[in-house]
């Protein structure tokens, strides 16, 4: 498999991945929630690999999907105080573990295999040289990783689609129709945590936080189905990785950087264009309306 | 800044991340509280992010590696950030915290790029990208202490001056622009008076961590005073506490400056959330223990009284079998009842006071009074629905309108 | 109650409030399109209609608050984006936080801060007029306390002596009876009345027609556009009322009439 495939299949599964939860969390305005279990899961690779002295995933994401957890259910309590609104609860919250985790690489973990760069903003450059044996062939090791990522969260949406989809539109009815809002919330959360820390090593928490909100957002901007709309975001994470990676090239640039913008590039031209929320759009039905508001009242006087 | 420096007992580079730490601390302490009271908070986290392809781009223009320079530049991405935000909320479809994760997203994918673009160029690594993401205080120069100082002073003064359009804004928008307020113009200093906090601390704490110095200070001293006025005081010195705090630690423990003064915060914050009077959650679980302790008490008080109208003087077992409470809460409550003086004591046997017997008075008029108020209350002219605490009835209602409720009640007694 | 035909109270005194050919639309869709109405000084006027029908639009575009595309808006006869001194204004109340750290003094403070001046001191007057005005909606003794201290309606007697601060002779109130009971609204009504009958113009936005009726002197009826507008007797006509809600009488049932809308 050549280098260049290698990073755009590894971009892309990650554009799946998170393509796929994207859209529930801008629907339940989890947006941030997910930039807080993203970041927040820093402590728990660091404690894995400082008790069992190694990067393995299985380890690793059992313990930022701790983290993960406990990042959520910090947020809550100190929102249910009632003494602080949950924006602040976050802002306080998941710095404070992050900076627990980076304490944790400094002091202990400096100098071996855990490095900040990598942990952070990874180098998806890197991703075809980290290779696995699987049966005498040499497998590029994100692409079975972030394959079971994603397949994971398929089946995670195909299993309990009508209870998300439900608890998402109307959590007290839900609720009252026995299926509780808050385990399909942490569930979802928990999946974001998995899907950010699979990411982490090949593309960087960045390149993650980006993945899950962007393409969300943009495919929110565009559609107004459900279903549509999580295909949609899936769809634009692969335009993202694609186009950026042969930014990248062209411009010898930073590959995940590259992808964010591209990303980002097209959430801004559905803010102008999209046919029925851009500014655009709106500004033109706009002008067309108010020309014939104003003829009748010509008319009149 | 000379003599500043000179005054503290540590050597030159720790006093300069010293006093940048206090400076970061009263300028996220008084300016974030601008964020956090409109609960945008997290705008602060997008745009400590969005900083970085202004800096880049300050570099690539001026090729100038001086602090006000590069100042300049990151603040004019920030305030390009957070209209971004605005904007972008304004199609009513993206919600706030959408807004703000696009934001923060897509500049910090293009600040990445323009790093990378510079390193190509400057072929220097990318060492410049850790400094930003997870600062680095001990970078801080003399002149950079200046130009945070000055900024800090500007806006505290502009805080200062604008004070009132500022509370009226920040608490209500609709009616600040209805007495003819700048709304605009006041949102638009607001988002810059995060920008410059953020500026000034970014260097210190880096992007990431940034957000935890613009809420700490705030939450702290929020948990201590209900006043605008009071909490913009008190949360630049908390903001000043935890910054010199964290310095001094990360210095004797040759730790990373900003994730120990967010840590720091963090102890901060939820201290004061726990143990704040009147108000945190150690100090309201105390109260409704008392509360319930008092409620028991006066239970036992009223079973007492009801024990000795049927009999002789009753022993702790058997009025908790009489009143079906269990023997702790009865004994419990006979102690408390003891300590107010209203018991008397005959070997195993209680009975009521003097002050006892005037306390269950007390007690049953209150509950007499709540009869009547559920009764004749609607009858009575008060001004709005109150809410009113059955225990303190007569306070919540005022002496007034109690008394017109019992004169109520005996007109009514005896007409019938 | 008034039941006179002619709109304008006295001749030569212009009307309190008058909106000749306005239109506003969010987005892309007219909340209010051509609207005419004229509401005459010292009357207790309501602004009735279903949900969307442009109610609140109207008040903040009176205030400013709200871009218009095409109309003029007067207040006492001078254009109202040079008479926001004439008004008071009170908005919605759901966007408040409540546990924003502000006392009721505070609050009401706020209604003086325009005419003293956005930087000096509080005069001495200016103190009176805030006790006055907390005094006057009977929130004295809760003076001190942080707003999120109070129950419903005593929320709303703290912005209504906000406005009452202004000493504006106009007041504007969007929906000040949400969310509080039946004996709160008909309490806060009292005090809106009083303030009529000293000569002010108060000008309500409310939902419930039945409590219009009973309780204000003038209404305009809106869907969009004007349906009918003045004493409450002609223009909350059972014909009027099918008009702006499309059929179902919106008569104490406005939840009935809402979903039209």
């Amino acid at each position: 498999m050549s280098d260049d495939l290698a990073i755009i299949l590894t971009a892309g599964l990650l554009g799946t991945a998170a393509g796929l939860l994207g859209p529930f969390l801008v629907l339940r305005r989890q947006v941030l929630l997910s930039d807080a279990v993203s970041h927040a899961v820093l402590p728990g690779i660091v404690i894995v690999f400082l008790l069992f002295g190694s990067r393995a995933p299985v380890p690793v994401i059992i313990g930022a999907a701790v983290f993960a957890v406990i990042c959520v259910l910090g947020i809550e309590a100190i929102r249910n105080t009632g003494l602080v609104h949950s924006d602040a609860a976050i802002g306080l919250v998941f710095p404070t573990l992050f900076a627990l985790g980076v304490l944790g690489v400094t002091e202990f973990a400096e100098g071996v295999h855990l490095d900040l760069d990598s942990t952070i903003y990874g180098e998806i450059a890197f991703t075809p040289f980290r290779t696995w044996e699987v049966f005498g062939v040499e497998v590029v090791r994100s692409l079975p990783l972030l394959g079971a990522v994603t397949a994971l969260n398929v089946l995670l949406l195909a299993l309990f689609w009508k209870e998300i989809k439900v608890t998402t539109f109307d959590p007290s009815f839900a609720r009252v129709n026995g299926i509780s809002p808050v385990v399909i919330s942490r569930c979802i959360l928990v999946a974001v945590a998995i899907t950010a820390v699979t990411a982490f090593e090949s593309v960087g928490a960045i390149l993650v936080v980006t993945m899950l909100i962007v393409p969300a957002a943009t495919s929110y901007l565009l559609t107004v189905r459900l279903l549509p709309m999580v295909l949609v975001s899936v769809g634009i994470g692969w335009i993202s990785a694609m186009g950026g990676y042969s930014f990248a090239i062209s411009m010898d640039a930073s590959i995940g950087g590259s992808m964010g913008m591209v990303a980002a590039a097209c959430f801004v031209l559905a803010l102008l264009f999209a046919p029925r929320y851009g500014f655009v759009t709106r500004a033109l039905v706009r002008a067309r309306r108010r020309s014939a508001a104003r003829k009748p009242a010509e008319a009149g006087t | 800044m000379d003599w500043l420096i000179d005054l503290l007992p540590l050597s030159y580079t720790d006093s300069v991340v010293f006093l940048g730490a206090v400076i970061l601390g009263v300028a996220a302490g008084v300016l974030g509280a601008f964020a956090v009271l409109r609960q945008r908070s997290l705008v602060g986290d997008a745009l400590s992010h969005a900083t970085l392809p202004g800096v880049c781009v300050a570099f690539i223009a001026t090729g100038a590696k001086d602090a006000s320079t590069l100042a300049i530049g990151a603040a004019a991405a920030g305030l390009v950030a957070a209209t971004m935000i605005l904007i972008i909320e304004r199609t009513d479809r993206i919600r706030p915290d959408a807004a703000i994760g696009v934001v923060l997203s897509g500049f910090f994918s293009l600040g990445i790029v323009l790093l990378t673009y510079l390193a190509n160029f400057n072929n220097s690594n990318q060492a410049g990208l850790d400094t930003y993401l997870f600062g680095q205080a001990a970078g801080l120069l003399e002149q950079d202490l200046t130009v945070m100082g000055l900024l800090c002073l500007i806006s505290l003064a502009g805080v200062a001056l604008a004070f009132r359009p500022l509370k009226t804004a920040l608490f209500d928008m609709a009616f600040a622009g209805s007495v003819g307020l700048p709304t605009r113009l006041l949102e638009l200093a607001m988002t810059a008076m995060l920008v410059i906090a953020i500026v000034i601390g970014v260097r210190t704490v880096g992007a990431i961590l940034m957000v935890a110095m613009l809420v700490v200070p705030t939450i702290t001293a929020r948990q201590f005073t209900s006043r605008l006025s009071i909490l913009l005081v008190l949360s630049g010195l908390f903001g000043a506490a935890v910054g010199s705090i964290g310095a001094l630690i990360s210095n004797s423990g040759g730790l990373p400056t900003g994730p120990v003064i967010v840590l720091v915060g963090f102890v901060f914050a939820m201290t004061a959330i726990l143990l704040a009077p009147g108000r945190g959650v150690a100090w309201r679980a105390g109260k409704i223990m008392r509360d319930r302790r008092r409620a028991a008490t006066e239970g036992v008080l009223i079973d007492l009284e009801t024990a000795l109208h049927a009999g002789a003087p009753p022993t702790p077992e058997e009025l908790a079998t009489v009143s079906g409470r269990p023997l702790r809460t009865v004994k419990r409550a006979l102690t408390d009842l003891d300590r107010a003086g209203s018991l008397r004591r005959d070997g195993d046997r209680v009975y009521l006071s003097e002050a006892g017997a005037a306390a269950v008075h007390t007690l049953l008029d209150r509950r007499d009074l709540w009869t009547l108020w559920l009764e004749y209350g609607w009858r009575l002219d008060i001004p709005d629905a109150r809410e009113p605490d059955p225990r303190r009835l007569r306070e919540t209602l005022g002496d007034d309108l109690t008394d017109q409720l019992l004169a109520m009640a005996s007109e009514e007694q005896a007409g019938s | 109650m008034s039941t006179e035909t002619d709109p304008v109270a006295s001749p030569g005194q212009a009307p309190a409030l008058e909106v000749e050919r306005l239109t506003v639309s969010y987005s892309s869709r007219p909340v209010l399109w051509d609207v005419d109405a004229r509401i005459p000084a010292g009357r207790l006027a309501a602004v009735v209609g279903p949900n969307g029908a442009g109610k609140s639009t109207l008040l903040k575009a009176v205030v400013g608050l709200q871009g218009v595309d095409t109309g003029r808006i007067t207040v006492e006869g001078f254009p109202a984006s040079s008479a926001l001194d004439r008004i008071a204004y009170v908005p919605q109340r759901d966007e408040v936080d409540w546990d924003f750290p502000i006392t009721v003094e505070e609050v009401v403070e706020m209604g003086r801060y325009r005419s003293t001046g956005w930087i000096r001191r509080l005069r001495a007057e200016d103190r009176d007029i805030v006790a006055d005005s907390i005094d006057r909606v009977g929130m004295t003794p809760f003076r001190k306390r942080q707003i999120g201290e109070l129950s419903g309606g005593q929320r709303q007697r703290v912005f209504i002596a906000r406005a009452l601060s202004q000493q504006a002779p106009v007041m504007l109130l969007d929906e000040p009876f949400a969310g509080v009971d039946a004996r709160t609204e008909s309490a806060l009504l009292d005090l809106l009345a009083g303030f009529r009958d000293e000569g002010r113009t108060v000008i309500v936005v409310h939902h419930d027609i039945a409590t219009v009726r009973a309780r204000f002197d003038w209404a305009l009826l809106l869907n969009v556009r004007t349906v009918a507008c003045g004493p409450v007797a002609e223009s909350l006509s059972d014909r009027n009322l099918r008009r702006a809600y499309g059929g179902v009488s919106g008569e104490g049932d406005p939840e009935g009439a809402t979903w039209i809308g």
